[in-house]
């Protein structure tokens, strides 16, 4: 199959290093303390955080620093096959796990001791790196919710197919048997925070390819920079400041 | 800009999915053009005043016509490429080559991606119609883009279309009324006609009135086919039509699990060679119609050639049960079945020559003539020309386009001429076309990537610590005399411990070819290097072939060793493998080899080694047959040429000599140790051959011949089969000899394979009682043996395994292509050699012996050894009715006898035969053997 | 969860009765209601309905079946709801289920009719292809992504919307007779609308002390002792009902909130046909 053409557009016509379009809003959930709606192309997720608030279940609290949770879901349309998977599979509780890891260090947990900080994201369209979506939902929303944090947190994915390093996959190329690197990044400290890949990969095109997807990032964290800034600009003029 | 595309796609279980997909338009797509002051000018292909668009139809169909460069500044819309792909997948990679060649004009537009030229599903619209508007928004989009400068013409055969696109104001034309405007008469032969369902009353044979009825059953509709596949009524599978008779051919059925055999060109159906199709099982009692096959059957086609004796299973004719009498044999053995639909067609072009027919009257008109393929599989075609006077006595290729109900033939245009009948050049020629073969001299980009010449080992290459000095060791090589392509070379020397040291070293071809690189994309297209009677084609380009990697004697060159210690009982104690330096101090031919060993009076170093070589090479070898390797025997024919006229001066068998066995059981060995060595670091991805156990069914020719004259095989084992072939010893000498050659050409060929594809078991080579093997000694001619070098370096760390290898389905379709590469090498080869023979006998009329080795209804077939031919002798005047022949076939004794009981031949036996070049039709020579 | 001081409860309680509910609404007066359609393009049809801060999501799947052999000239729909934790942390793991399980029970029975498949307010015999042989099941799926009151409501105008926004490929049988499953091909050019003028709206009338009102607030929600939901169709027939909460009402009470559901019905209607038609065309424009 062919996913770059000799002329170096991809199925859906972008260049092998460009990324989807991407669609970010802010408080989509009134009641949640702080929600984000975040579209990569076709796949579009939404995020709300509770808290900080009371632990509810006792046992779990902490006094020295925040108990973080994160459950990640998809509506039964999500999919282009109806889905009919029960709740909690394996597959939602291991990226539960992942988004979680990934926020849990980027949030300064010990600022916030005896509380407890729930993320939950729903997938509503998935088509190809719902994970980094997720996590890019979750970072507005923990934002949004005003939540003491290192840095913001943005992911990517990218892979290999036709031996070309390829962006932000989509799901038709995401389900070509290539390599899927996702990537995870603290832009303004500059580090790694969530790398996976499956499938096999030589080392040096490996470089290539995690450096893609770090590029990818940082345009995503700017992108959720000037969200933010929008978002403080409009609620700075709610407030006739 | 964004946009979705939605569509619905039925899945497997009838289930439907909306797909949603999204679309990016762009403005970065450059038009392509030179003129053009706005795009982007560094991709610009288009040059003349006048650019064509083609219409999908156009691309599908005239192929031919647009590979002839009078046809130029072509825009290939990527709408007009996807259908393409979908539908016709080689001329998809005809049209994609086009685009791609530097030295054609032809432009690729992602008219798709484009933000002027996206076009919307509108309501109601077909994707087909929905297509042809794309392509006409496109040129339109063309003409306004480019202004007054450049006329754009759409060239589509689509009425519909045209008569839409005029209405726009496009400019469009039919290809015709293009390729006229050219004013180019000989262009018009390459233009296809579109297939009419009235019948062509000019069709110059089917005049005859009764001829004018539906010849063919209908092709059922493909939703009928599908849900007459999933009930099991009718079943898919490619069909393979038999080599020698053409009129049988068998369809690979999953669902059977057996090969299902149609019957005559009716029950095909207009199926050709390689088509997937949909097959209906006859009704049982109709199983065995056709059971007494005569040496040739059916109206009006050629008799069995004469030709080369088979090599193996997959040369040789296909057997069914030949000949049988009423009595016996009656239960159907093998379902047989008519062709209903053809899913997937498998046309190309094919090279023949046109059948003798008189000249029209009025030169210059329009002729209609059948042209005959040289492949006996395919049916002849049916062309229009103008050019009937000019190609009758040439060799040409001809495509097919169409085919329907109420013609025998199959229609197809002429594509190029190849040159005359019967002249050398151009026969060989046909033969390389005829198998895929691609002789082109190697590119530019290619020989960039040579190394300078002259070329030397470097202080570099010397001071590389994972290559081994051995220049001080008595290196040496044996080959047939004149080779220049030595990728092989051997050495011996005597350990203190009274052990030996045996080398073999292998060129170190992977050290100039290097992954990704052109030169190993060609290598690995071209898959080996060919062998013809009066040159080679070769894989690699010449400089490295002969020279760089060329094991010669008296220069260092790079290799890849093998290096054993073995005891004088030639057990094996140690195996290295390793990079090396080595100087040859002799380059051998067999010949040489042979008569140094055999001249008591040398007492040289050399010699001693070349002794001591051929011990250890003995006892290897007697091992290796005690553990149930075949020897197996086919007729090897060598020719002298005239090194000015190329035509051949004397012909007969090669002669094996011992030093021949010495240096192949060395070669076994390194390839065996290098297939664990691999195998050990690479399960899954290693590239091994393989030679599977000949099947009951294969070996039946064998068994019935043996049981007609009393000899009993054993064919439980290849150990079994080879002991009894041992014990097959006749007072006639060549006895045996004749068996192991029938044997030989009951097995299939050896593949190469993918370790991750198949389980351990399947691995064993049959032939050589080995439970694995590869190829590492051949490097310079063989791909494989590339592969293999890569692997074997990379289980010794010295270089990174090659991203291919992490591919699976690229590794197995690399090692598809080397067996489909082999196989037409060793056709090519084959073809050759009869070409060659039938040269020599033009002059030369020759009586000789010949052994009977199968019996037909109306004669039999017989070997002929001396020449390592084989071909038909008729009983029974050909022409003659059929059955009032005076001779009958016994079954059980494999006889033919004369009624009246006075004469009979038996198989085995040895008869007197005269040879001689014969030509019943103009140009058509052929070699015709007859009884004395 | 909605935790409210007695005084807050008292506001509320009283508001209702003066005819002038907290956020300054009347007893019968709706929130503002927004409704987008297509929100989710992989399915045939889909809808986002919010009202007030509650915010749902119905899609509609179209897919080829059988039909039933009790009724071989009707389709089949089924209806599943799902709480997002987005809406409340409570619905978290399976803490949505029982939510989920009443929403989607009260959709069936507002709008699907008995279980002999008997007056429905959606018209499964259009869904048949082949009678007896070949039928199209819709699934509809609802999601809660915000809650904040009078979810069933939402969800049945989502549904009605989602439902309208629904076109189903038209699909072409190769009949061949003796044959079990007969072959579908789907053409891609045309699409089959529903005619969804039939498919009744669902009003909830939540009994906050001695009065109703409509459409009420999670706050308001708490502070009900019942609940009945009524579905009307565009001709004033009930389609459907269902009482919820604990304490009984008098039949006479019930009958009255049937007319009153009538008189909104009509409102909520003709209110959803012109947002419809709005959100149709916006997204054609798009």
């Amino acid at each position: 199959m062919e996913y770059v053409s000799p002329e170096g557009l991809r199925l859906d016509g972008r260049r092998p290093t460009e990324m989807r379009q991407l669609r970010a809003e802010i408080g989509a959930v009134a009641k949640a303390d702080g929600s984000a709606v975040f579209e990569m192309g076709n796949t579009k997720v939404i995020a709300a955080v509770y808290g900080p608030r009371e632990v509810q279940n006792w046992s779990q609290q902490m006094s020295d620093q925040a108990l973080v949770r994160c459950e990640y879901s998809m509506a039964n349309f999500s999919t282009g096959d109806r889905m009919r998977k029960p709740k909690g599979d394996r597959r939602s509780t291991e990226i539960s796990l992942v988004i979680r890891q990934t926020m849990e260090a980027c949030i300064l947990t010990h600022l916030l001791p005896r509380s407890q900080i729930d993320i939950f994201v729903q997938v509503l369209q998935a088509d190809g790196g719902t994970r980094s979506a997720c996590i890019n939902a979750a970072t507005l929303a923990l934002a949004d919710a005003g939540i003491p944090m290192r840095d913001l947190v943005t992911s990517c994915s990218s892979g290999c197919l036709n031996r070309t390093p390829l962006l932000d996959l989509n799901y038709v190329e995401d389900s070509a048997g290539g390599p899927d690197v996702t990537v995870g990044i603290l832009p303004t400290l500059d580090k790694v925070t969530l790398l996976q890949m499956d499938a096999k990969l030589p080392t040096d095109a490996f470089e290539d390819v995690m450096q893609l997807a770090i590029e990818g990032c940082k345009a995503i964290a700017n992108y959720i920079k000037e969200v933010l800034q929008e978002n403080t600009k409009q609620l700075e003029c709610r407030r006739g400041l | 800009m964004l946009k979705s595309n939605v569509f619905n796609k039925k899945t497997r279980n009838n289930r439907i999915k909306k797909e949603v997909r999204e679309v990016y338009l762009r403005d970065d797509i450059w038009c392509g053009a030179s003129s053009c002051k706005t795009c982007d000018s560094s991709v610009a292909r288009l040059t003349a005043s006048t650019i064509l668009v083609v219409d999908t139809n156009v691309v599908l169909n005239q192929i031919d016509l647009l590979e002839n460069p009078a046809i130029d500044d072509v825009v290939v819309l990527s709408v007009v490429l996807d259908e393409v792909k979908n539908k016709n997948l080689s001329v998809y990679n005809r049209i994609r080559a086009l685009c791609s060649n530097s030295l054609r004009k032809f432009y690729v537009f992602s008219n798709k991606f484009h933000k002027d030229t996206h076009v919307d599903k509108m309501d109601k619209e077909s994707p087909n119609d929905l297509n042809d508007r794309a392509i006409r928004v496109a040129t339109q989009w063309y003409q306004k883009h480019l202004g007054d400068t450049t006329r754009v013409l759409l060239v589509t055969n689509d009425r519909e279309n045209k008569r839409k696109a005029t209405e726009e104001g496009i400019f469009a034309e039919t290809i015709e009324s293009y390729v006229k405007s050219l004013a180019q008469p000989s262009l018009l032969d390459l233009l296809v006609q579109p297939a009419s369902e009235d019948v062509n009353m000019e069709d110059v044979e089917d005049l005859r009135p009764s001829k004018r009825k539906l010849i063919y059953e209908e092709h059922k509709p493909m939703s009928e086919i599908t849900s007459g596949l999933r009930r099991g009524i009718y079943h898919q599978g490619k069909l393979r039509v038999n080599r020698y008779n053409p009129f049988e051919a068998y369809v690979g059925s999953e669902s059977i699990g057996d090969d299902i055999i149609i019957y005559g060109r009716t029950n095909m159906n207009r199926a050709f060679d390689g088509d997937i199709v949909a097959v209906e099982l006859l009704p049982q009692d109709q199983w065995h119609e056709e059971k007494s096959l005569s040496i040739a059957d059916e109206d009006d086609e050629d008799e069995d050639d004469v030709h080369l004796a088979p090599s193996s299973a997959d040369d040789a004719p296909r057997t069914t049960n030949l000949v049988t009498t009423d009595e016996q044999n009656s239960v159907p053995n093998r379902p047989s079945g008519r062709v209903v639909g053809i899913i997937k067609r498998n046309w190309h072009s094919y090279c023949g020559s046109l059948e003798p027919m008189p000249m029209p009257a009025g030169s210059g008109s329009i002729a209609h003539a059948l042209f005959v393929s040289k492949d006996r599989r395919i049916p002849k075609i049916r062309i229009q020309t103008r050019q009937l006077g000019n190609l009758l006595d040439k060799r040409i290729i001809v495509a097919v386009d169409s085919w329907d109900r109420q013609s025998r033939y199959p229609f197809g245009h002429y594509v190029r001429v190849i040159g005359e009948i019967g002249d050398t050049g151009t026969e060989s020629e046909m033969v390389l076309i005829d198998n895929d073969i691609d002789a082109r001299p190697f590119s530019t980009q290619i020989l960039a990537c040579l190394p300078p010449l002259p070329w030397s080992v470097s202080s570099k290459d010397l001071a590389n610590p994972i290559r081994l000095d051995l220049r001080d060791l008595r290196v040496f090589s044996v080959d047939p005399p004149g080779c220049k392509d030595i990728d092989d070379a051997l050495h011996c020397t005597a350990l203190p411990n009274g052990n030996f040291e045996v080398g073999v070293h292998i060129a170190d071809v992977t050290n100039f070819v290097h992954p990704g690189t052109p030169l190993d994309d060609e290598a690995s297209k071209r898959g080996t290097s060919v062998y013809l009677v009066e040159r080679r084609i070769d894989m690699l380009p010449k400089p490295l072939t002969e020279d760089i990697c060329s094991l010669r004697a008296d220069v260092e060159r790079l290799a890849f060793s093998v290096i054993w210690e073995m005891t004088p009982e030639a057990e094996i104690v140690s195996t290295r493998y390793t990079k090396s330096i080595i100087k040859s101090c002799a380059a051998l031919s067999y010949v040489e080899a042979q008569a140094r060993m055999d001249d008591s009076r040398l007492m040289d170093p050399l010699t001693t080694d070349l002794r001591n070589m051929n011990t250890l090479a003995k006892i290897m070898r007697q091992r290796r047959i005690d553990r149930g390797a075949l020897t197996l025997a086919s007729a090897e024919v060598k020719f002298q040429i005239d090194t000015e006229t190329h035509d051949p001066l004397d012909i007969g068998m090669y002669q094996i000599q011992e030093a021949n066995q010495m240096v192949e059981e060395f070669m076994l060995a390194a390839n065996v140790s290098v297939a664990e060595q691999i195998l050990r670091h690479f399960p899954l991805c290693s590239l091994l051959r393989r030679h599977p156990s000949p099947t009951k069914e294969m070996l039946e020719p064998l068994l019935r011949t043996a049981a007609a004259i009393g000899l009993d095989l054993d064919v439980s084992s290849s150990k079994a089969l080879a002991d009894s072939l041992d014990r097959a010893v006749g007072d006639d000498p060549y006895f045996n000899k004749l068996i192991r050659i029938l044997a030989t050409r009951c097995m299939t060929q050896a593949v190469y394979f993918c370790s991750g594809d198949l389980t351990l078991s399947e691995f064993h080579h049959y032939g050589l009682a080995a439970p694995l093997y590869t190829h590492f000694t051949s490097p310079i001619r063989r791909y494989a043996d590339v592969v293999v070098h890569r692997l074997l370096a990379a289980s010794l760390g010295i270089y990174k395994l090659p991203s291919v290898f992490q591919d699976r389905p690229q590794l197995t379709s690399t090692a598809d292509n080397l067996n489909y590469r082999h196989r037409n090498a060793q056709m090519a080869s084959r073809a050759s050699v009869e070409l060659h023979t039938l040269i020599y006998f033009r002059k030369r009329p020759t009586d000789t012996e010949a052994r009977i080795v199968k019996i037909r209804a109306n004669g039999f077939i017989v070997f002929v050894p001396k020449f390592g031919i084989e071909g038909p002798v008729y009983l029974t005047p050909r022409g003659g009715q059929k059955g009032s022949g005076d001779w009958y076939v016994d079954e059980q004794q494999q006889k033919i006898v004369k009624m009246d009981g006075s004469l009979s031949y038996s198989v085995l036996q040895t008869v007197q035969i005269h040879m001689e070049v014969v030509e019943p039709q103009p140009n058509r020579p052929k070699l015709q053997l007859a009884l004395i | 969860m909605v935790g409210l001081s007695e005084g807050e409860k008292e506001f509320i309680k009283g508001g209702i009765s003066q005819d002038l509910r907290a956020d300054g609404r009347k007893r019968y007066t709706y929130r503002p209601i927004y409704i987008e359609t297509g929100v989710i393009p992989q399915a045939n049809g889909s809808a986002r309905v919010r009202l007030g801060s509650t915010d749902v999501i119905a899609s509609v799947k179209a897919e080829l079946g059988k039909p039933s052999p009790m009724q071989p000239d009707k389709g089949k729909v089924a209806i599943f709801v799902d709480c997002s934790p987005t809406a409340e942390p409570i619905f978290e793991g399976r803490g949505g289920e029982e939510l989920s399980a009443e929403l989607s029970g009260a959709l069936q029975h507002c709008l699907l009719g008995a279980k002999s498949g008997s007056g429905p307010g959606i018209d499964l015999s259009s869904l048949v292809v082949v009678e007896g042989k070949i039928c199209w099941d819709l699934y509809v799926d609802g999601l809660v992504i915000s809650s904040d009151g009078n979810l069933l409501d939402a969800l049945g105008a989502a549904i009605k919307a989602a439902l309208s926004n629904t076109g189903i490929p038209r699909v072409h049988v190769a009949v061949n007779a003796a044959d079990e499953q007969p072959e579908v091909d789907i053409s891609d050019e045309e699409f089959l609308q529903f005619d969804t003028s039939g498919v009744p709206v669902i009003v909830t009338l939540t009994k906050v002390g001695k009065h109703y009102i409509v459409d009420a607030t999670s706050e308001e929600e708490s502070q009900m002792s019942s609940a009945v939901s009524i579905s009307v169709n565009r001709r004033g027939h009930i389609c459907g009902m269902i009482k919820r909460g604990g304490q009984g009402l008098d039949p006479s009470v019930i009958l009255d909130m049937t007319s009153v559901a009538n008189f909104v019905s009509r409102q909520l209607i003709e209110k959803l046909d012109s947002e419809i038609a709005a959100a149709e065309a916006d997204e054609d424009e798009s």
